[in-house]
């Protein structure tokens, strides 16, 4: 144990000297490496804050029926009866013109224009929940509802809201596929840095051989300057993106304040900053490990 | 022990290195390879080494037949092993203690015991008071035996020496011979090569002549 631990300690310490003897280039690769995990997490972040506010959307499909001005309380009343006795409604609610007017006053501060009207404008309405979204079916609700006497507008308003949550779904698997081509792209250039660590080490290497030291023995530190690349890369990007999400936060918080919502944009967490920290890690152990291994495979002096 | 039993070395190109060759070396024996270049001699200690493996027959080395070591029980039989080479491959991006060192460091010994060792080492070669100097900054005669100090820091039971004194001027061979017969004294199995009989008639042990790959008689 008391050996294992000190071949392991002084891994670290060589990883860590070779990384300090080639300050810049252990700093590009570094960069190169931390751009690479940036974006896709830079996208994750942004998708997740879409998803956020498309979550506060409501997505379930409602159908709007406007009923005609002059309407009276007794057609409508028959109305919402025939409305109820249709096949796959599962909640009809009546909105009557006043309270649309008042939410209308409320919601879109416009109290004082709608203040100097002579009369309300708006029509009695009914807003429908549909048992199913299945778009057919939709079509010849509508068509239904549309015949039905007084009813002068028929209007579903859900179709945006469902096409924003197919985009947050497409955003999540184009996260997904350009995490994974861009996983691939640390673990090459990791591989690649490693591998040319290995030929200008290459005497060492040989030597080490020659007086008895393992594969694993030479691996060792290779592994642990690629881990410790993907470690810093992962840092340089949760940095990166923060400062980003930090940077652009107060424009998107006003914006979104202007649409009525208090959303604030947020950065990653503490645990998706740890996730990808020891993901890249995990990135740059692989890397490491793919590029030693490939070079040790070849025939032994 | 060192058993080398009908050994024969082919290179892929079809060069018989060795053409069957049986020579015994009992523990804490002495013993020179002698014969001209191509002889077969380096092959001979690479075999012992396990640095190449015979095409035909065997090598056993303390009681372990080198060609059927893997890779784990190569590396253990090497650091049980004083390997000097003729090039010395010594890594010049470290200095005289550090390249003393590295053995230990892959036997994974206690920095303690390190410091101990290498200066022990060291102290033996005559290379005490160069120990921070890069052996960039040291002469041919000081780089073999600082490559001597890295072979011995192990206390290995077995030192295999190709050529030791090869690069070296009278002065300095005999120098370096005479470490190997003191070494051999304190009862260290010694094999090496040389071209050199001078240097052999000063070492005073049994002489192995290979010519054209075979034992010359």
């Amino acid at each position: 144990m008391n050996a294992w631990l000190t071949t392991h300690i002084q891994a670290c310490e060589r990883a860590l000297r070779r990384l300090r003897a080639q300050p810049l280039g252990s700093l590009l690769s570094v960069l190169v490496i931390g751009i690479a995990i940036t974006l896709p997490l830079g996208l994750y972040t942004l998708f997740a804050n879409v998803a956020a506010v498309a979550s506060r959307v409501n997505t379930d499909p409602n159908i709007n029926v406007y009923l005609a001005l002059n309407a009276s309380d007794v057609e409508v009343r028959e109305l919402e009866k025939r409305l109820r006795q249709l096949a796959n409604i599962s909640r009809v609610q009546f909105v009557s013109r006043e309270s649309a007017l008042a939410d209308m006053k409320r919601v879109a501060n416009l109290a004082d224009l709608l203040a100097g009207l002579e009369s309300n404008p708006l029509p009695h309405a009914f807003t429908l929940r549909p048992s199913s979204a299945d778009p057919a079916l939709l079509a010849t609700l509508r068509s239904e509802i549309a015949a039905l006497p007084k009813v002068e507008h028929v209007v579903m308003d859900f179709a945006w809201a469902q096409k924003l949550k197919r985009f947050a779904t497409f955003a999540e698997r184009l996260v997904l596929l350009l995490g994974i081509i861009l996983a691939a792209t640390v673990v090459f250039v990791t591989g690649n840095t490693i591998r040319l660590q290995m030929l200008t080490q290459k005497d060492e290497i040989e030597v080490s051989q020659l007086i008895g030291a393992t594969r694993r023995f030479i691996r060792r530190p290779f592994l642990y300057f690629g881990a410790l690349q993907g470690l810093l890369a992962g840092g340089v990007a949760v940095a990166a993106v923060s400062a980003v999400t930090l940077w652009a936060g107060n424009e998107v918080q006003a914006l979104m304040v202007s649409y009525g919502s208090d959303y604030a944009l947020n950065s990653p967490s503490p645990a998706l900053a740890l996730v990808v920290i020891a993901l890249s890690t995990l990135l740059g152990w692989s890397g490491s490990f793919i590029s030693v291994s490939m070079y040790l495979r070849r025939p032994a002096n | 022990m060192i058993a080398f039993s009908n050994t024969v070395k082919r290179y892929p190109s079809g060069f018989e290195a060795l053409k069957g060759v049986t020579i015994e070396i009992a523990t804490g024996e002495m013993v020179a390879v002698s014969g001209h270049s191509g002889a077969g001699k380096s092959t001979l200690l690479r075999l012992a080494a396990g640095i190449e493996r015979a095409s035909q027959g065997s090598v056993m080395v303390n009681g372990q037949n080198v060609g059927q070591l893997k890779e784990a029980g190569l590396a253990v039989l090497r650091r049980n092993l004083g390997l000097v080479f003729q090039d010395h491959k010594l890594l010049f991006d470290r200095n005289a203690y550090e390249n003393v060192a590295l053995p230990l460091a892959i036997a994974a010994f206690p920095r303690a015991e390190v410091g101990k060792r290498v200066r022990a080492a060291l102290d033996k070669v005559g290379l005490l008071n160069r120990e921070r100097s890069n052996p960039v900054a040291l002469s041919g005669g000081e780089q073999q035996r600082l490559c001597i100090a890295r072979a011995i820091v192990n206390r290995p039971s077995i030192l295999i020496a190709d050529e030791p004194t090869g690069n070296l001027d009278q002065d300095y061979a005999a120098t370096i011979l005479d470490l190997f017969k003191s070494f051999n004294q304190v009862g260290v199995t010694v094999l090496l090569s040389t071209h050199d009989d001078a240097g052999i008639t000063r070492l005073n042990c049994r002489r192995v002549t290979l010519d054209q790959g075979r034992l010359a008689p």
